[in-house]
């Protein structure tokens, strides 16, 4: 069939890439198994507590604060779509689909800087907020904590 | 294409069978991440690549991110796995189980009693961006509120 090797031809720089991905891999494994050092001994599981045997489970639950972050990436997600839907056909689109593309963007970046406004992208808890106030450094804003009895 | 299709509707079924199966949370999502990108690759085979590079980005890529996310938040220990495992019981699992079967039962009689054409059409992503973006322009403009509503609402819903 002719329409088959088109598509294997067609397919073929897909073909390199899935093989270099595969060999990369491989041979990180191999290479760190080769190399690494193996060693068992009783103590070798054991989280390392200043030689301290450990107490209790390091199974806390942690806030589900961060989820937010992760809903809003979700929604972000989804914009993508559709500007890959419109980046697909740019030119038959026209100017039509270029104005409708940029409402689209103008929108949400509204949304995003909304969000940001109000503190949804900040992802430190009330109590961090309140202690730390930001500064003005050289290397941009640093969190640092006020002395006692200062600012807040 | 064929091949690919049974291929990859295999590997859906098995990763979701595991899905239902491991008592571990994280093992169970990887299983789906699994599961859900060989439905992309169905929605490949059957001539629809907007379809599966949706599922592969929104559904293996973000919401399955965030599955992972709150689980490894949540920090489930043996205790969950043990739960898991003592949930996998007949009693629990049967009512669902018939119920499933009996939409299976449909779905297959009414696939051999009518006569349904499964020819796949190719429908390609130029296709739907020209949809989009031409006679559905307004549906796009309504997508893109629905979006920032939702921005704002899951801000606001998730905080307190």
């Amino acid at each position: 069939m002719n329409s088959a090797s088109q598509m294997l031809d067609a397919l073929r720089p897909f073909l390199v890439y899935f093989a270099l991905v595969i060999a990369i891999v491989v041979a990180m494994l191999a290479l760190s198994w080769l190399l690494g050092q193996r060693q068992s001994r009783p103590a070798k599981d054991y989280p390392y507590e200043s030689g301290i045997v450990s107490v209790g489970s390091a199974h806390f639950r942690i806030s589900v604060h961060f989820y937010i972050t992760a809903i809003l990436f979700i929604i972000f997600d989804l914009e993508v779509v559709f500007l890959f839907a419109w980046a697909v056909a740019v030119r038959e689109n026209g100017w039509a689909g270029f104005i409708e593309i940029s409402i689209f963007i103008g929108i949400l970046t509204v949304a995003l800087l909304y969000l940001w406004r109000i503190g949804a992208l900040d992802w430190r808890t009330q109590t961090q907020r309140r202690q730390l106030h930001s500064l003005q450094g050289p290397g941009g804003v640093t969190n640092i904590a006020p002395e006692t009895g200062g600012r807040s | 294409m064929t091949l690919l299709f049974y291929s990859a509707g295999a590997i859906a079924l098995i990763a979701t069978l595991s899905v239902i199966l491991s008592s571990n949370v994280v093992h169970a999502l990887v299983y789906l991440i699994i599961s859900l990108l060989s439905v992309a690759v169905i929605f490949f085979a059957l001539g629809a690549p907007f379809a599966a590079m949706l599922e592969a980005i929104v559904y293996a890529g973000a919401i399955m991110v965030l599955f992972l996310f709150v689980m490894m938040m949540l920090n489930l220990g043996q205790a969950t796995e043990d739960e898991e495992r003592a949930w996998m019981q007949p009693s629990l699992w049967i009512g669902p189980g018939l119920l499933s079967g009996i939409l299976l039962l449909l779905f297959v009689s009414t696939l051999l009693t009518h006569d349904v054409t499964l020819a796949p059409v190719e429908v390609s992503v130029r296709d739907i961006s020209l949809l989009l973006f031409g006679p559905w322009l307004l549906a796009v403009e309504l997508a893109s509120m629905l979006l920032l509503a939702g921005l704002i609402a899951a801000y606001h819903l998730a905080k307190k």
